[in-house]
């Protein structure tokens, strides 16, 4: 069996199974999209679900919503996550329990964050019980409106508490690649501590920290339970208007839907090439 | 068993790594063949291919008469062992010898008292049970080893066994080679690119150069009698006169120099002619300092002082030459200074022009 | 010794703020009555834990199709994924870009995006509104994860110990059996542990494709947290998370944060 013949037998159940269900997914939906439904009576393909989508002020907001989201837990997130590797890479008393305790929340399911941030931040919540027995509040609508809140700090809060683990063991794992040697030289060359960071660890883990927030990125961006638990009822998170719509009684707006999803499978595949530049080992890099 | 090769040729497509191109090569049973070359030259393609682990794109592998190509590699009597694979991390010691035992279906005690016996045989006796990581490098090899010797195979292979040990581990381990494959009577091919390490271990060296054999002989006959100037330079050689070959001497910048016989009808017979070119090589201990017949004028460009032995560059009729010496013979040796050098005709070796690439 | 103080603060806020959201969860789940602005329930039940464990609540229905639904999602991905990630970490060769990009093509691309589709694609195969029916479709979150942690297994496996086995007179079943699958062993229970994880938090391909009607521990967790029985929302998240944290304190030892198939 030649080399060329093994590979395409070991990858082909993956592909075939995955490319499957994924292409078929994706397709079907584009096609729908298209309003081409022959079994609607639907077969001449036109744009009129991207436009009426695009022209209402309801989606843009949505699609505005999850950006935000998206992007302010992403920079959020990532930053923290340097801070704790770079703290993490030390040792302390304690380390280890927080590396078990960044491991630990690897495992727990974002629905089950969200409703832990929806009970510490909501105005009855725990901060706001405290807050009263502070004496800072009088009643609950006197604290601060954190939780399905217009701005979506708690969906924000829930990604926070997430991701900053996430990147940071990703962070973690690419520190422990990197020599010691190269923030030695450059201390050794003149470099303060910080200038060895900034100038040297930084660039080495920034294709790392890029790739990850790309995953982070996508994730908040197009998750649908934790807005459901922890958004505001308008707008809504750019997935749960899919959703509504998708499973709207009118079928006549079920384009619309499809519509929609081929605009976040859009904005997904601009990730996707982010990440496969940042990510994926270009062909002459590749060790094998 | 005997080994034969024949026009055994291996191509990787789309890879920038050597080709092995028509190798034959008979290995006598009983014998231990170096299969020697520089690294890249296709020696570890060519255990592979004899074990039956990678197949020939053309070619015919025969053991004991019998062609193997067919036969899958857990069925062809033949063990190789891996210069980076020593023993398999997560078995213990036992374990690993007992391994290819236990694939045969052999029952728990039969293996037990092989793996033991052999276990005494290369001195590990008692630490059957240690983990891979827990014994030393020396110790590891002499497993990777019994693993092999266990199984009692026709033909033997090691592919690189002494490179990844220092130099104390390495005379050990060299001897244990030599000593089971007496006793065991099995025929080997060791591979190496080493040199000196092929001179001492075997008793007949393959070497390989850029994937074709260049010359199969004794050790002491491929030093003396390299055929080709490339497997003189991988010897060592460094002693090169261009000149032509008259009526049983050579001609060169040095003068007339004496042949002796034999040497001088080399490639007559495929020439045809008395008068043709070739180089004159001999080797650097060969030559001698001091009077005696033919003796040549020579100045010392300079010594370099290597342990064992010094190195000597002399300057002959603007043609360099190398000695190597004692270095009480040299010791009093200075730079610019004349003396007389020796080239003694009984080491002189002619390689015939046409074999000059080898 | 200012810097130790400074990190040893950072460290407990770090460990404080990474408990905090799971507090109250556990706190509810064994509360009889916690009205605003109580700090502490007045009073403490397990009358959330044994309405979660009878049958009338749905809870360990749920439990049993998530475990179901994630243990065949996983076991599937194992099967297709360990080839993959052979031929991915261990081969170079023409169309890897390709092949990598559509195996990280579902995490970047939400479900929500593929899910509608996919409900029509099953609806004609009659997919829809049963365990199979979302069992395939978690694969496509779950099978990337499997494949590109057994990617990264593979690259550091050395493949001349198989060679070295096989020249010893093994099999090729007896090669995998004895020699390559202890070694990857442990990255492959890692990367098993990450599927199952996958498939367990998966929430809205399970809505779409089961359609209501495939009621796993997520969808039971949301029907309760929406219905204000804050105590057995709790309950429940607790139980939720449990397995996860169990293999996690199990096998602690194979998962050093190396593991490159985390999911967000």
């Amino acid at each position: 069996m030649t080399d060329r013949t093994r590979i395409f037998l070991l990858l082909t159940p993956a592909l075939l199974l995955l490319g499957g269900l994924f292409l078929a997914g994706l397709g079907l939906g584009l096609l729908r999209s298209f309003r081409y439904m022959p079994a609607l009576g639907l077969t001449e393909p036109d744009l009129s679900a991207y436009a009426a989508v695009l022209a209402s002020p309801g989606f843009l907001a949505s699609l505005g919503l999850s950006l935000w989201i998206a992007g302010v837990s992403t920079v959020i997130a990532a930053g923290l996550a340097v801070l704790s590797a770079v703290l993490l890479r030390q040792t302390f008393p304690g380390r280890a329990v927080i590396l078990f305790l960044f491991q630990l929340n690897l495992t727990v399911p974002h629905l089950v964050g969200a409703i832990g941030i929806l009970y510490l931040f909501s105005q009855s919540g725990s901060f706001a019980r405290l807050a009263f027995a502070a004496g800072l509040i009088g009643a609950p609508a006197d604290f601060p409106v954190l939780t399905q809140d217009p701005w979506a700090i708690g969906i924000i809060l829930q990604y926070v508490w997430k991701e900053v683990p996430f990147i940071g063991l990703i962070l973690l794992a690419n520190l422990q690649a990197i020599s010691p040697g190269h923030e030695a030289a450059a201390r050794s060359l003149g470099a303060s501590r910080w200038q060895a960071f900034r100038h040297v660890l930084l660039p080495m883990l920034m294709p790392g920290l890029v790739a990850a927030s790309a995953l982070v990125f996508a994730f908040a961006f197009g998750a649908y339970e934790i807005p459901l638990i922890l958004g505001a009822h308008a707008p809504e998170a750019l997935p749960v208007l899919a959703y509504r719509s998708f499973t709207d009684v009118d079928l006549a707006n079920r384009p619309e839907a499809y519509a929609m999803a081929m605009i976040i499978a859009l904005i997904g595949a601009g990730l996707l090439a982010v990440y496969a530049r940042l990510a994926l080992p270009s062909r002459g890099r590749d060790a094998r | 068993m005997m080994l034969e090769l024949r026009g055994l040729t291996k191509t990787y497509p789309g890879h920038d790594r050597r080709t092995v191109e028509g190798l034959s090569l008979t290995v006598p049973q009983g014998s231990l063949t170096a299969l020697l070359g520089p690294s890249g030259a296709g020696k570890s393609t060519v255990m592979q291919m004899i074990a039956g682990l990678q197949a020939p794109d053309a070619g015919d592998i025969r053991l004991g008469g019998k062609s193997i190509l067919d036969v899958p590699p857990e069925r062809r009597g033949v063990v190789l062992v891996f210069q980076n694979a020593p023993l398999f991390p997560h078995l213990t010691l036992a374990q690993n010898v007992g391994f290819g035992l236990r694939m045969r279906g052999l029952s728990a005690p039969v293996v037990a008292a092989e793996v033991a016996a052999m276990l005494e045989r290369v001195q590990l006796a008692g630490l059957g049970n240690r983990r891979p990581h827990e014994l030393s490098g020396g110790q590891v090899q002499r497993g990777a080893l019994a693993r092999a010797l266990v199984l009692k195979p026709d033909l033997l292979l090691l592919d690189e066994p002494l490179s990844n040990l220092d130099a104390g581990l390495r005379d050990e381990m060299r001897a244990l080679i030599m000593t089971l494959q007496r006793e065991t009577g099995v025929t080997t091919v060791v591979v190496t690119h080493d040199q000196a390490e092929a001179v001492v271990l075997a008793d007949r060296i393959a070497l390989l150069l850029d994937g074709r054999l260049a010359q199969v002989a004794a050790p002491r006959e491929i030093f003396a009698r390299p055929a080709t100037l490339a497997v003189a330079r991988f010897f060592g050689g460094v002693n090169f006169l261009a000149g032509r070959v008259t009526g049983g001497a050579f001609d060169c910048a040095l003068g007339r120099l004496p042949l002796p016989r034999g040497v001088a009808d080399r490639g007559v017979a495929d020439r045809g002619v008395a008068d043709r070119p070739g180089t004159l090589t001999i080797r650097p201990e060969a030559v001698r300092l001091g009077q005696g017949d033919g003796a040549l004028s020579a100045r010392v460009i300079g010594t370099t002082f290597l342990g064992t032995q010094t190195r000597v560059e002399l300057s002959v009729s603007g043609q360099r030459l190398e000695a190597l010496l004692a270095p009480e013979a040299a010791s009093a040796l200075i730079p610019g200074q004349l003396l007389d050098v020796t080239l003694p005709t009984e080491a002189l070796w002619l390689i015939p022009e046409d074999q000059k690439h080898g | 010794m200012r810097a130790d103080r400074v990190r040893l603060l950072a460290g407990m806020a770090l460990a404080l703020w990474l408990v905090l959201p799971l507090v109250p969860l556990a706190i509810w789940s064994v509360a009889h009555g916690w009205r605003f602005p109580d700090l502490l329930p007045v009073a403490w039940s397990f009358k959330a834990w044994s309405h979660a464990f009878s049958a009338s609540s749905g809870v360990l229905h749920g439990l049993g199709q998530s475990m179901l639904i994630a243990s065949v999602a996983t076991a599937l991905a194992i099967l297709v994924g360990v080839p993959a990630g052979r031929a991915l970490g261990l081969y170079r060769f023409r169309g890897k870009q390709l092949v990598l990009l559509l195996l990280v093509a579902p995490v970047l691309v939400p479900p929500i995006a593929i899910a509608p589709g996919l409900h029509g694609v099953f609806l004609q195969l009659g997919l829809t509104g049963g365990v199979p029916g979302v069992i395939l479709a978690h694969l496509i979150p779950v099978i990337p994860y499997m494949t590109l942690v057994m990617a990264a297994v593979f690259g550091r496996f050395d493949t001349s110990h198989e060679a070295q086995a096989r020249s010893l007179g093994a099999r090729p079943w007896q090669v995998f059996a004895h020699v390559t699958l202890p070694a990857i062993l442990p990255g492959l229970l890692t990367g098993a542990l990450f599927a199952f994880l996958v498939s367990w938090s998966q929430y809205l391909l399970t809505l779409v494709i089961g359609g209501g009607r495939v009621q796993t521990l997520p969808l039971v967790l949301y029907g309760f947290a929406t219905s204000g029985r804050n105590d057995l929302t709790g309950a429940i998240a607790i139980l939720y998370i449990l397995p996860g944290a169990l293999v996690l304190a199990l096998t602690a030892r194979f998962l050093t944060g190396r593991a490159p198939g985390l999911a967000p």
